[in-house]
């Protein structure tokens, strides 16, 4: 039993029996393990226990004036469900147990006292109570974990896009399927000058509360770097030293930033260790962008990231998308892979972005059937579109 | 997702078999804390039986590089399979984390 004292209500009209009860758990007294408070009927029982909020428990017999022990009991039930009861009755009293057990009572011990008896009784409650507080305390943890889950991923749906500036030299769609337990996934548009856009997609190591939290400072410490650099190499520089500052829990996020150029058809990246985007052709082939070789980001300080340039034909996809997508488990414990993925951007109506992502989704749903998700999934489409 | 340890020519070779994600993360990072008690200057993480590592893994990995670099103790990665190899070139981690081919290599590589 963890806490000690315990504070113990006894409830009888017999004056006598507070002195024996004194005398008798003398030692359990003294040694800190009980203290005892005594009242004649139900009516002063209810005020005790209204004046002190710490009575563990009651001990209470059947038969007294005022207010009797069952009704007691009922009392005691509205005032603080989390008390528990022993009743003492008289020997062979069967239908006053029964009542007293229907009333939520804990145990009995029958008339006269025996008092090894109620001392084990006693500590039998004690015990169960301990058990029972212990439980409410994990359930009110439970509780409040779930708040927070729930403040962390309405946070990252509350950071996504939700409109896209489809413009004639573009058409872009994104979206996330978040997973249940809160990952990190994010993906951005930033319109930049001279018609040009932003584009990026992340990964946050880790899930949780800390994880959203991380991920918040990448997105806006990407935006920040984004509009003030020319280059998506050095922006990611940028976020990089600023993210490894006071990273003591050693989260990192993986980052591919890129800007597009509506007027060539460009797409000018870097990729701070995320996975390959790919691009749907007009001919219905895919290919994958070459990696540039860089390090997560939030992993060490001072790197130095490559920059390539790839030019989207006419009728071009590009899509963006995080290890959610390719690594969707099946019930068999297969991941969806690659080539899956190229099958399912073959096998869309048409190139645009939105039917793209719809496509990748609904393709996803298909394959994992009713295996549990366990990683958020998200896609972000650039379409240019044939003149 | 199991580790074990084994002392080879002076050197602490901690296997990991199975898979390691968001899960087992944790017990991960337990399981390689407790195998470093053992001592050693040089720690070799024997990759051969691991199937996947996410991010969370990957994220073990790094806080326990951090940890034997400030410890002074040398350290390498051997024998991954070709998708885990992947998933460090991927995430860039195999500029961080030095990567050999077999066992032997990482033993010569430590001197």
């Amino acid at each position: 039993m963890s806490k000690n004292p315990y504070k113990i209500l006894v409830v009888d009209d017999e004056p006598d029996l507070q002195p024996l009860m004194l005398q008798r758990m003398r030692r359990s007294i003294r040694a800190g393990k009980y203290v005892f408070v005594f009242a004649g009927n139900g009516v002063e029982a209810l005020e005790r226990l209204r004046e002190q909020e710490d009575i563990d428990m009651v001990v209470s017999d059947i038969n007294m004036p005022q207010m009797d022990g069952l009704t007691l009991l009922d009392q005691i039930a509205q005032l603080d469900p989390n008390i528990r009861s022993v009743i003492i009755s008289a020997y062979g009293d069967m239908k006053n147990i029964r009542t007293a057990m229907n009333r939520g009572a804990f145990d009995f011990i029958t008339k006269p006292v025996d008092f090894d008896d109620l001392r084990i009784t006693i500590d039998r409650t004690l015990e169960h109570m301990a058990r029972w507080r212990e439980a409410l305390a994990s359930r009110d943890k439970l509780v409040s974990l779930q708040n927070e889950l729930d403040i962390a991923r309405k946070m990252q749906r509350a950071i996504l896009p939700t409109e896209f500036p489809n413009k004639p030299g573009h058409r872009i769609f994104g979206d996330m399927e978040p997973a249940r337990n809160v990952g990190g996934d994010f993906f951005d548009v930033i319109p930049l000058g001279r018609g040009r856009v932003g584009l990026a997609i992340a990964d946050v190591s880790d899930k949780g509360v800390p994880a959203a939290l991380f991920m918040m400072s990448s997105r806006t410490l990407l935006k920040g770097a984004a509009i003030g650099s020319t280059a998506p190499a050095d922006a990611l520089r940028e976020v990089n030293n600023m993210l490894c500052e006071k990273n003591d829990s050693m989260m990192f996020v993986t980052l591919l930033y890129g800007i597009y150029d509506p007027e060539s058809g460009e797409f000018t990246y870097a990729n701070a260790g995320h996975n390959s985007p790919v691009v749907l052709h007009s001919d219905k082939s895919c290919s994958m962008l070459p990696l540039t070789g860089g390090v997560a980001i939030g992993v060490m300080p001072d790197l130095e990231y490559e920059q390539k340039t790839i030019t989207l034909a006419p009728g071009d996809t590009l899509t963006l998308y995080t290890d959610g997508v390719t690594e969707a488990m099946n019930e068999d414990k297969e991941e969806l892979g690659e080539e899956r993925l190229f099958d399912m951007l073959k096998g869309a109506s048409s190139g645009e972005p939105e039917v793209i992502t719809r496509a990748i989704f609904d393709g996803i749903k298909a394959f994992v059937g009713d295996a549990p998700q366990s990683d958020d999934i998200t896609c972000l489409a650039i379409h240019r579109p044939e003149n | 997702m199991q580790v074990t340890t084994e002392n080879k020519n002076g050197s602490l070779v901690i296997v990991t078999e199975g898979r390691v994600d968001g899960s087992n993360a944790p017990e991960f990072q337990e399981a390689l804390k407790e195998a470093i008690q053992e001592g050693g200057q040089k720690v070799i993480l024997d990759f051969e039986h691991l199937s996947y590592i996410s991010s969370a893994g990957l994220r073990v990995i790094l806080m326990f590089a951090k940890q034997l670099r400030r410890e002074n103790i040398s350290f390498a990665a051997c024998s991954l399979i070709a998708s885990v190899k992947d998933i460090f070139a991927i995430s860039g981690f195999d500029k961080i984390i030095p990567i050999h081919e077999s066992q032997k290599e990482a033993m010569a590589a430590l001197g």
